[in-house]
Formats: structure tokens, sequence, C-alpha cells
């Protein structure tokens, strides 16, 4: 037996759906959504959950990472309920409820947290710049460190129990049965999905945008690995150089066109626009664009007097590292990845 | 003189002639007895074959004529017209209903399908040669109509026919006029007040000089028939004057010790015996609830305005017609339907329009602020084949708008719907799509899976296997459970039952036919409108009020009616007044008569129907009814008996 909770409904408001209440049960955005199956029914049987506030259920589903937002079913319903911004809400409101720290939940929440953080890390970094009296050795110097060490700690304090507690969410608190072997069989899925994103493929008219999504995963992780492994800022090949530069345009290019998209609200997809939403892809955006002058200053010999330009790109890593890779909208990447694999091994236990 | 027949076999376009050799059947009856003419025709019913008919008739004199063809539920009519346009009196035309007895019937056996109807046309022959010329029997009319029930139906009707200068006699039953729609609050789709609706149509209808209100009255007897019933109507005292003033009539309701369940407010408030009236009453006199009231004597102390000792007076009344707008009653849970009666926290859909309208600011019940509150949809109505199968039309609509100004004027109401399909039609649709906007919450229920209520230490629960949620049980703890109570006929049955009319299997006032006579009833001259005759609207009840209205109107405008002459015939000399045939008469047109001084059976020709009820019970054989004498009935069975 399950207790209905009207208040659940107002709080996903919070993580920005809106209107799903109009939903009258048609039915209409699950038989429009390319994804849905009989098996994994969506998106009106989430938005019946919203409504009824059945928490719970919705916790232990990996339905809402299921959906890769086409927008047809926000077109199509007659209600105007908008259940393709329901489900995003619902990965907002799952992502909070993963993260063991509750600051993603507050980052969603209240702009107002969101904005204090940018800005306390931003002193931080200049902070730090000043503690070092602006020398750009010893920037750099530190710079690359805290990269790895930032990739580090966030994946060991916050990633990694946050995965551990979605795993216990939607498959040991709901009693899924999964022999251990099972785990290794499904692990191609992981990486496939992680990488390629592959299911998006099946959204109706999804190519350019999963081509362009596809290029940006490569051109983000390779630049990441660039500048920290290959040490892109400081390396003398030119291979690297070249793919540094290749890498930070691909990456600031995509999103450029990302960030057009969502101001001109072409898509349903990027009609709604929340902070964490903008905060990703021009914090993105503005990785790749920064990274790229860095690297531009250097080859031009500039860097000694525009240090401002490396300081900027260490405010816009930090930010990314400390606040948008652990609490904000780049832990979908993380989830939905896993969420395929979790999917994987509760149908392979079946 | 014998009858000078034509005889007219129709092919039907092949639905008759496919299975029927027609030809044959025509040369089988041409030379009967009294056949001037025959013929086949393709369509008898066509433009061409009717002119030619006239013709027919007009040149070769005829005094009768035969079509054979289908049902005279379709064409009876036509073919009269027919007679009408010759010059024939209608009368003379009989009708052989050969596609439908015959040719379909025997589809199957084309010789037995023709020889049958050989006999058909031969037995309508027979009835023909004994046709006689009728007249329609005429009645005056009296311009003046009864309209029984001042809710909103009767006054709207009531307007109407006074606006087409007939005399009005408005009877209500109650002390008041204002009926259900004066009980209710704000109502969709026009957010006005019943109290607006009502206040306004009393206005309109009181200052005319050709309407009459009755109120506290009821009709206790009636004669006659249309264009003229006598209705004797009773009316019971308020037994306090018109100068009896608010501070007067405080004390006499502070002293008078009867205490009885407001029916105003559907038993949710008490009142006393004595007591006063709601903004949507009228007349604006205070009144004494005779059934309730112990005549103590309590009130008359402290008013020398009250009289106690005024008797029931007796008026007789003369009208045209008489329009029925009697109503409904809200249906009334039984004892633990849904908690009914038993759990203190559940009402009906009625009594919480009546506490949203009277409270402020807070929504109060039994001392308990209200926020949850779960409405169960269809509570006496859509019961399947053991109760009450039809849908009662408002109650949707009306708990949807009743939630919707619950959730508006009171803070921190949440409102779950448990139902079986919403049925907020037509122009309504809009409140069902704002409250869901709302956040309204709706669980829907199957037929054989109802919603449930449950109490567990004053704590009141409702589940359901929602069908919208995998048929999951989903349960909440609510404050208030309101129970959508539907529409039933009148408990009090009185008005109905006097006037002997017809019930349909949902026990409301039947109509002759749903789509083409909806407002007229089986008895003559009598009309319904409103919710006495199905579950209605307002603004359905007002539409069938002024159809009403303009039916009844048509009763008596020319001051003449016309009515069939087909009823029966006593033969004063055969009667014995046995009594059997008023008995038999379904609608009391037979009376104890007197011929010298003997006791005979007289028949009330504009009453009867010709319906032969009392026919076949006479042990005398004094009753004929006219066309369809025991005569003609004994010539048609000796033709249909003859040997081919």
């Amino acid at each position: 037996m399950a207790n209905i909770n009207p208040k659940f409904g107002e709080k996903l408001k919070e993580y920005g759906a809106e209107n799903f209440n109009a939903c009258y049960n048609c039915g209409t955005c699950t038989a429009v959504c390319s994804l849905s199956t009989p098996e994994d029914s969506f998106p009106r049987n989430m938005v019946r959950c919203s409504t009824l506030g059945q928490d719970q259920e919705i916790e232990a589903s990996l339905k809402p990472w299921l959906c890769y937002y086409c927008g047809e079913c926000s077109l199509h319903c007659p209600q105007d309920a908008n259940p393709g911004e329901l489900m995003m809400s619902l990965r907002r409101w799952l992502t909070a409820k993963y993260d063991w720290t509750g600051f993603s939940g507050l980052l969603y929440k209240s702009l107002a947290v969101t904005l204090i953080s940018l800005i306390v890390v931003a002193l931080g970094v200049v902070g730090f710049a000043y503690q070092q009296n602006f020398e750009l050795e010893s920037l750099m110097h530190y710079g690359h460190y805290f990269e790895m060490i930032a990739i580090g700690s966030v994946f060991a304090v916050v990633l990694v129990p946050n995965i551990i507690r979605m795993w216990y969410f939607v498959i040991i608190k709901p009693k899924k049965k999964v022999a251990f072997a099972t785990y290794f069989k499904a692990s191609g899925d992981f990486f496939v999905h992680m990488f390629t994103q592959k299911r998006s493929l099946g959204c109706d008219d999804n190519q350019v945008r999963w081509f362009e999504h596809l290029i940006l995963v490569f051109g983000y992780l390779a630049l990441l690995f660039t500048t920290v492994f290959l040490d892109w800022f400081d390396s003398k090949n030119l291979f690297v150089i070249a793919l540094g530069y290749i890498e930070s345009i691909a990456v600031f290019v995509i999103t450029a066109d990302f960030v057009n998209s969502r101001l001109k609200k072409q898509k349903a997809v990027s009609t709604h626009s929340q902070p964490s939403d903008w905060l990703f892809v021009v914090g993105l955006l503005l990785m790749g664009f920064t990274a790229f002058l860095v690297r531009l200053a250097i080859d031009m010999n500039m860097i000694q007097s525009q240090l401002w330009i490396f300081i900027v790109h260490l405010i816009v890593l930090a930010q990314w590292a400390l606040i948008v890779v652990p609490f904000g909208k780049w832990t979908h990447f993380l989830y939905r990845s896993f969420a395929m694999y979790f999917a994987k091994l509760i149908e392979l236990s079946k | 003189m014998d009858k000078r027949l034509g005889v007219y076999i129709c092919h039907c376009g092949g639905n008759i002639s496919d299975y029927v050799d027609v030809e044959k059947v025509r040369e089988a009856i041409e030379n009967d007895g009294c056949v001037l003419m025959s013929k086949t025709t393709q369509f008898a019913c066509s433009d061409s074959n009717q002119k030619e008919m006239v013709l027919d008739i007009q040149e070769q004199n005829l005094s009768g004529i035969v079509v054979a063809s289908c049902s005279p539920k379709l064409h009876l009519n036509t073919f009269r017209q027919v007679s009408e346009r010759a010059d024939l009196n209608k009368y003379n035309y009989v009708h052989a209903n050969i596609r439908e007895q015959a040719s379909w019937a025997h589809s199957d056996d084309k010789k037995g399908a023709t020889e049958k109807t050989i006999l058909l046309v031969k037995a309508a022959i027979a009835k023909a040669r004994l046709a006689e010329s009728l007249t329609p029997n005429k009645i005056m009319a009296i311009n003046a109509v009864a309209v029984i029930g001042g809710g909103v139906a009767g006054l709207k009707a009531a307007i109407s026919l006074s606006d087409k200068n007939t005399q009005v006699v408005l009877i209500e039953r109650e002390p008041f006029i204002g009926g259900r729609v004066g009980q209710w609050g704000e109502m969709f789709t026009t957010n006005q007040t019943g109290n607006e609706l009502i206040s306004s149509l009393y206005a309109q209808l009181v200052t005319r000089k050709n309407v009459q209100i009755y109120t506290n009255s009821e009709v206790v007897s009636y004669s006659g028939s249309i264009g003229d019933f006598s209705l004797k109507i009773e009316t019971t005292p308020r037994y306090i004057s018109q100068d009896c003033d608010a501070k007067e009539l405080q004390k006499a309701m502070d002293v008078c010790p009867v205490v009885v369940p407001d029916p105003f407010t559907f038993g949710i408030t008490n009142r006393k015996a004595i007591y006063g009236f709601a903004a949507s009453q009228y007349p604006k006199q205070a009144t004494i609830d005779d059934a309730a009231c112990t005549h103590c004597g309590a009130c008359e102390k402290v008013s020398k305005n009250i009289d106690l000792s005024l008797q029931k007076e007796m008026v007789e009344l003369h009208v045209g017609s008489v329009l029925m707008a009697t109503g409904f009653d809200p249906y009334t849970p039984e004892n633990g339907e849904f908690g009914y009666a038993e759990n203190e926290s559940v009402i009906t859909l009625p009594q919480f329009k009546k506490l949203i309208d009277n409270s402020e600011s807070k929504l109060i019940y039994k001392g308990k602020e209200i926020k949850n509150i779960a409405y169960i949809y269809c509570v006496g109505s859509r019961q399947g084949d053991e109760g009450n199968s039809y849908c009662s039309r408002y109650c949707c609509t009306s708990t949807i708008h009743s939630a919707i100004i619950a959730k508006k004027k009171f803070k921190n109401i949440h409102n779950f719907h448990f139902n079986r399909g919403i049925r907020t039609y037509g122009k309504q649709e809009v409140l069902y799509a704002e409250s869901l906007k709302l956040g309204d919450l709706y669980l829907q229920a199957t037929d054989d899976s109802p919603a449930e209520v449950y109490s567990e230490n004053g704590r009141t629960w409702v589940k359901v296997n929602d069908i919208l949620t995998e048929s999951k049980e989903m349960q909440v703890e609510v404050d208030l459970v309101v129970l959508v109570t539907g529409m039933v006929p009148r408990s009090d049955k009185k008005v109905s039952t006097l006037f002997k009319l017809p019930k349909g299997r949902d026990r409301f006032l039947n109509e002759i036919h749903m789509k083409l006579r909806p407002v007229e009833t089986a008895i003559d001259g009598i009309t319904i409108a409103g919710t006495c005759q199905s579950p209605k609207n307002v603004a359905e009840s007002v539409n069938s009020s002024l159809s009403a209205a303009t039916k009844a109107f048509s009763y008596i405008s020319k001051g003449e009616l016309e009515t069939e002459p087909i009823v029966v015939e006593i033969d004063a000399v055969k009667c014995t007044w046995c009594n059997e045939c008023s008995t038999a008469c379904p609608f009391d047109a037979i009376t104890q008569g007197l011929d010298g001084d003997r006791k005979i059976a007289v028949v009330n020709t504009t009453v009867c129907k010709g319906c032969g009820m009392c026919t076949p019970v006479c042990p005398t054989d004094a009753i004929d009814l006219v066309t369809f004498s025991s005569k003609e009935i004994m010539n048609m069975i000796d033709a249909l008996t003859e040997q081919i």
C-alpha cells in the first residue's frame, strides 16, 4: 500500500518541474516516445508517480535516465503538462537524492547558493594567486597539480560514494537479485553508453545532436587527458600542442552552439533552462575557450604580460572541478552511464 | 351501398417484390367483391404514386382505399393525407403491412410469403368494406396552465407561459419558491449563485398579473383532461402573518422547543419548527413547519402575529394543461455506504456545498479543521443493474467546482478525487483542466473495485486500486470524505401518482419519445420539465422547461383541440355496469354514468386513447372500439382463414 503525498509535487517544482499536474493521463507522451517500451514505460508513469508523490518508486527507478529528452512528449501533450521537462526535473531530483553531501540539492534549488559558491571558489583562486605573488611558474605548476588532485578527490569523496548510493537505491533496496558474475557481463554496456550515448540515437531526428554530443564527450575527455597527462600547457611536442588546440576548439564551438540553442529556445529540449543547465554549458564553453586562449598566449609569448588570462582559466577550472563536476549537471553523464549499466544488470537477472 | 375500393400493392423497390409475387397478389384480389381497381406500384409512397392515387380516387369515385406496403408506423399519415387531398375521409383508408409481416418475415419461402400476403390484403379489404367516415373529436381548451414546482424549471416555464399571455398557476409544495437551485451557492459555468438566479426569476414573475403563485400548496385531486383539467389545491397556512418583524420572529424562534435538521442545509445545521427565510427564498414571509410543529403554543404567547388556529384552505382551479417540474432528491447513501452515517467525517456533496458556503476563513466540520478532502464519485449513480444505473450528469462538474472553490477560499486544502471517469462534458471541460492545474489529484477506480473508506483510531483513510497507476493500492489520510451523491426521483410521489404519470426504469417520469417528444407524457396535456424527468444540470433543466412551456402552450393556444375519433363506444343496452372496463382502463377514461336510471359505463372521449384494454374484459360484449369493432375484426379473421 502506497501513501499519496501531494507535497512531493511541490518539492519537484523547486527542481524545475512545472504544470505536470495538468496531466489527465491520456498517455500520448508514452505513445510518442521512441524510447519507451512495454517493460519500461514512460513518461506518463513517471508523471503519475510525481503527482501522487511516489518518491520511493522514483528513487528506485531508472526511467528518468532512460529518457534523452527529445521533447516529443512535451510537444504533443494536449494539456501542456510538459512531461519532458518533468523527466529532466526528476533527473535533477535523483542527482540530489544520490548525493550524500546534500550540496547538489542546494545548488538546484537555490540560485543564491550557486552564485555564492562560484564567487567563493573564484576568490579562493585569486587569493591563492596573490599568495603566490602572481608568479606564472608556480601558478602553472600548482594549477596542473590541482587538476589531478581535484579529479582524484572529487571522485573518491563525492562521486564514488554517490554511485554506491545510486546502486543501493536501484538494486539493493528494491531487493533486486543480481549475480556477481553479471556485474562483469554487463560492464561492456557501461562503456559503450558512457562514450557513445548510443541509446539517444533512438530518439527521433536526433542524429545531429547525438553527433555533436559525441564530439563533445570525446573532445572534453581528450582535452582532460591532454592537459592532465600530456601537460599541454608545458608541452614542447608539436603534436600534443596541435591536439590540444583541436580539442579545445571542438569543446567551445559545440558548447557555443548549445548556448545559442538555449538562448533562442529552438527545440523543446532547450526551451527550459535552469541555472544548473546554464552553468554546465557556459562552464564547458569557458573551459574550452580559456584553455585555448592560455595556450595561444603561451605560443605568442604573451602569457607573462597577460597573466590574467591564466588566472581566469584557473578560476573556471576550479569552479568546474569543485562545483559542476561533483554536484552539477556533469554528474548526469556519470549517472546516466551507470543507469544503463544497472538497467542491463536488472535485465540480465530476470 | 357497398364500398368502391381501390387497392395498391407496393413493390417497396424489391423489399417486398423480391419475395412476394405482387402481381399474383393483385390478381388474387382483383375480383374481390367491391374492389373496383387494383394496382401494383414500385413505391406507393413516392410523389408520383401519391398523385396517381388522388386522381384514381377522384376519377373512379372511390369510397375507400387499401394500401399494402410497409408498416403503418412509417406511412399511415402519408396515405391519410393522400385521402384528404382527394376529399376522401381519411378513416376510409386501411393499411396492410406486407413488408414486415410477409416479405421480410418469410424471405426463405417465397410461395408462402405470397400466399400470406394475399390473405393480409384480403383481410384489409374486409376491414375497408366496413370502414366509416369519422370526424375528430373537438374539445375546448382553457387558456391557463398549472406549473407544479417552483424551482428553476418551474419558474422559467411560468415566465415563458406568462409571456405568451397564458394564465399561469405556479404551485409549490414548500413554503418558499426556489427549489434546489435556491439552495446552491456559486455554480459553474456562469459563477452566479443560486440566490442570484432565483431572485432574478422571482422578481420577473411576481409583478405579472397573469401569474398566481401558491406556496405551501399541493395538488390533492384532479379530474378532467387535456383542455380542461380541474385541480384541487390545498394550502397549508404559514400561521405567521406578514406583519411579524424580524425581532418578533427571533423571539418566537427562541421559545420554540422543536429542533429539526434543516432541510435547506441538507441537515448540516438545525432549525426550529418556526423559521425565517434565506436570501434565495421567496416570498419573504416566515413560516412554521407544519409537520414538525407540536402546536404547543409557545410562539403564540410571544407574538400576536402568530395564529396556530388557522386551517388548511382548498381552492379549485381549471387549467388547460399541466406542466410538471417537481425536481429531484439528492441520493441518500445507505448507512455504512462508504462510511456514511457511521463515520462522522463522511458527508454528501450537497452538504459539502452548504458547508463551504457557510464557512468563513477556515473550513471547519464537527470542530475539526479540514485540510485533506476525499471526493468519492458516482455514489448512487452508475451502480449497475441492481441500483441506479444512470449518470446524474451534474455531479462531476459540481464536485470539481466545489473543490476549486474550497481550495481558493481556504488555506492548505488538498483535494483527492476518487472517480470512475470524469464527465465534465461540453463547456464544463475547462473546469477539469483548471482543477488539474491547481494540483487536485484524481484517482480512478474500476466499477468492480471501488474506493474504500476506513477509519483507525479516529483517523479516516481512503484507499483505491488506482487504474492510472497500474492498479496499485493507493491510500491517503483525509479530514473529510465527500460522497458525490447523484440525483434520485422525489421520494414524495404523491403528485406524479395522482396524475398517473408513467415512470421509466430509472423511476424518473417518462417522456413519450426521448428524442422527438421529449417533454410530452402519455397523459395528454401534461408535460414534464427539469429533473423530475431525468438528472439534468441547471442549463439542461431550463432548456427542457422552456420546451415544455411551449408544448403546453401549443395545446391550448387555439382554444380548441382535436383528438382522434378512434375511441371506444359503449352499447348502453348491453352494459350492466360491472366495473370491469373502468378497472382495466389505464387512463381513467371510463366512469359510471346513468342511462335513465340504469347505471352504465360512460367514456370520456378526450381521455380515451383507443388502446382497447376494456373491450376484451367486457362480459356482455358491450364495448366496441371504433375502427376495430368486433364486426370488423371478425370479418378480417374470416378473410384470413379463407382457403386460397
